[in-house]
């Protein structure tokens, strides 16, 4: 699948090999810094196309597989334009061509503290006041939130029996009083991405900061996690294979042949395989815009799980020389992808839920 | 647990009441274990628990040294793996050799010392000094190092090190030594294989903690969390595996102390380990991802315990002792 994007997928490998060398990534990742000279060199170069999902999948599949914290890093400022591609105005989506050239860092404020896949339950809130909305409230572990210039922020904007009607999205930018970014460090891995933690103290919004239609915002959201759960599944996926690439460096290098390790590596080729498969498959459908959300949701909770698997038997099998920075930092960065994007736990209800539903 | 005694509860609160009132754990991960916790340790008698009282050690019984070894490990395993260090590898490495004289320096906490039991191949030069570089060593800032170069050496200190950013058991230094140093061959054999060997239990109680750590932290957040309006607690799938997680602990608890043996116990650890410490990271969703929680550092000790200590090597070990024969393998 995706075989017409060979000669593409080679070019992203080779600019990530030249640019992500293990000294950069450990130096990002030490320091929990942004690389932001490399977002742009990604841009000067071509690597992100956002008018082709294809070529965006296919570059941050490659670019996770040499280091998935560089590699998130320069694939995700654009986090969040699929909201304003889908749902926004026609002033909106002029301004994404801002976005896409390197002008403006984009962020997505959802998550909250009080409840991580919760989506419905936000108390974050935007009081409609004349032609003005009044933005209180806070999100937590927000991609981009300390680096970005604008962010596509869902707020409640009227109080109804169900929980996820009368939630709104809204463009808002960070320069505007009463916000505040507080840079969140201590990460395990995937730590030359940014994630703050985010306040709104009265940011007064304009109605034309309105994303779409007030109130149907947890469903730009959910359309959105349909889009955005296949990119994290090939993050993952990127992962995975690169994991697996040490390990088979290394098998090779030290001329390993006993029949455990055959046995081991065969499992973790065959799990990278299923996860491609179901990767692809998911993302074919969306990229027909003909989503299948229990799929996504399957190529995201198991994209992710090999991610891990892979990471923790490169660790194993590579024993004692799996203590290097380059080794260690694949594991630390694998974990994530059980996490972001919806827990493995909330894929699985999406599935279930799908499947009972017969769709 | 029943095969326990009033003595050893005692023992347990106290490694637990210290933990609480001496140790910062974040801060030692950030700053490492440093010379003002290595006398408190001493001074407990924890840093010297194996070691002869004619040393000014404890010379602890297993059960005992499993406790101190469980419970720190619980707390920041760092610790227990200095402590496991000293009593488990050093101890053995210099036992019956001249270098006993370091022993009460050690047990006091006077003399920082390190064993090599990373590494399996070395290409050091041997003339009056050892020359040569040697990787992945951790508690670089030691006096004196045993090394296992076919042989058992112990190099004397100081050593020009180049220290490493390292993800596992953070309270230590980690690095690599570039020796030019004196040494001495203790034993003209290496001791390493039978050492560690010998260590199963030991490195099976350090496990234990990181699973009693990570599963109290998990059961706890599941207790205080809401989400979709709900507890953690109330969610079936969450629970049933905690609960199994739990269970498991209780059992690895329960052949340990009663030493039933210690390669069923030693394999049971290594293989509960990973899976449990990473589904504790997952419970705690986001939070989980951050050092604050505390609770993302017993994946990191888990992996690289299980990493370092297990592999086709002990695999083939149990499989003698199961088969009572060396057995050859295509």
């Amino acid at each position: 699948m995706f075989e017409e994007y060979d000669d593409y997928r080679k070019q992203i490998r080779e600019f990530g090999l030249k640019e992500f060398t293990d000294e950069v990534a450990a130096k990002y990742d030490r320091g929990e810094e942004y690389p932001d000279y490399l977002r742009k060199k990604s841009l000067s170069v071509g690597i992100i196309d956002m008018h082709n999902p294809a070529k965006i999948l296919i570059s941050i599949e490659e670019l996770c597989r040499v280091d998935a914290g560089l590699g998130i890093s320069v694939t995700t400022p654009y986090f969040g334009a699929e909201v304003l591609m889908l749902f926004g105005n026609d002033k909106q989506k002029e301004f994404l061509n801002d976005v896409y050239s390197g002008k403006y860092v984009l962020g997505l404020g959802v998550t909250e503290a009080s409840g991580g896949s919760d989506v419905a339950h936000i108390k974050t809130t935007a009081t409609k006041k004349g032609d003005k909305y009044i933005l209180n409230g806070s999100k937590m572990f927000i991609t981009n939130g300390a680096i970005a210039d604008y962010l596509v922020v869902l707020a409640r904007t009227s109080d109804e029996d169900k929980p996820h009607h009368g939630l709104s999205t809204f463009l808002l930018s960070t320069k505007l009083n009463g916000f505040k970014a507080n840079k969140l460090t201590g990460k395990l891995g995937v730590r030359a991405t940014n994630t703050a933690e985010l306040t709104f103290n009265n940011i007064e919004l304009n109605s034309e900061d309105l994303i779409g239609e007030e109130g149907k915002g947890f469903y730009y959201i959910m359309a959105f996690f349909n889009i955005s759960r296949i990119y994290v599944a090939a993050q993952a996926l990127g992962i995975a294979e690169g994991a697996f690439d040490k390990i088979q460096d290394y098998i090779k290098a030290n001329e390993i042949k006993d029949e455990n390790t055959m046995f081991e590596i065969a499992d973790v080729a065959t799990r990278i395989e299923a996860a491609k498969e179901l990767t692809y498959n998911a993302a074919s459908y969306l990229f027909k815009f003909e989503p299948r959300p229990q799929l996504t949701s399957m190529a995201k909770a198991y994209a992710g799980e090999t991610a891990v698997y892979a990471s923790e038997k490169a660790m194993e099998i590579l024993g004692t020389n799996s203590l290097e920075e380059n080794v260690e930092r694949i594991f630390r960065n694998a974990k994530i992808m059980e996490i972001w994007e919806g827990t493995s736990e909330v894929e699985k209800l999406v599935i279930s839920r799908f499947i009972l539903k017969g769709e | 647990m029943s095969n326990l005694n009033e003595e050893n509860n005692i023992l347990r609160d106290t490694v637990r009441e210290f933990c609480e009132k001496n140790l910062d754990e974040k801060k030692i991960e950030e700053e490492k274990i440093d010379n003002n916790i290595n006398s408190l340790l001493a001074s407990q008698g924890f840093l010297g628990a194996k070691i002869s009282s004619k040393y000014g050690g404890s010379e602890l019984d297993d059960i005992s040294y499993h406790i101190i070894l469980e419970e720190f490990s619980k707390y920041l395993p760092s610790i227990a793996m200095k402590i496991f260090m000293i009593n488990s590898l050093y101890l053995p490495s210099v036992i019956n050799t001249e270098y006993e004289s370091y022993l009460p320096d050690v047990s006091s906490g006077k003399m920082n010392v390190s064993v090599d039991f990373m590494n399996n191949k070395y290409k050091l030069e041997y003339s009056n000094n050892v020359n040569g570089t040697v990787e992945n060593i951790l508690n670089t800032d030691a006096e004196n190092i045993v090394l296992f170069d076919g042989k058992t050496t112990i190099v004397e200190g100081p050593f020009k090190t180049r220290e490493k950013d390292f993800m596992g058991f953070k309270g230590l230094k980690f690095g690599s030594i570039e020796l030019n140093n004196k040494y001495n061959v203790i034993d003209k054999n290496s001791r390493k294989e039978k050492i560690m060997e010998n260590s199963y239990n030991d490195l099976s109680a350090i496990a234990l903690g990181i699973i009693s750590g990570a599963i109290d932290k998990a059961m706890n957040y599941s207790r205080v969390r809401t989400v979709f309006g709900a507890y953690l607690k109330n969610y079936e799938p969450l629970v049933f595996k905690l609960s199994e997680m739990y269970s498991k602990e209780n059992i690895l608890r329960s052949i340990l102390y009663s030493n039933l043996d210690k390669y069923y116990t030693f394999n049971f650890a290594m293989n509960s380990i990973v899976e449990i410490a990473r589904f504790s990271v997952n419970t705690h969703g986001g939070y989980g991802y951050f050092k604050d929680f505390g609770v993302e550092k017993f994946y990191r000790d888990a992996i690289i315990l299980k990493s370092v200590f297990y592999g086709n090597n002990e695999l083939k070990q149990l499989s003698n002792h199961i088969y009572s024969e060396k057995l050859t393998f295509i």
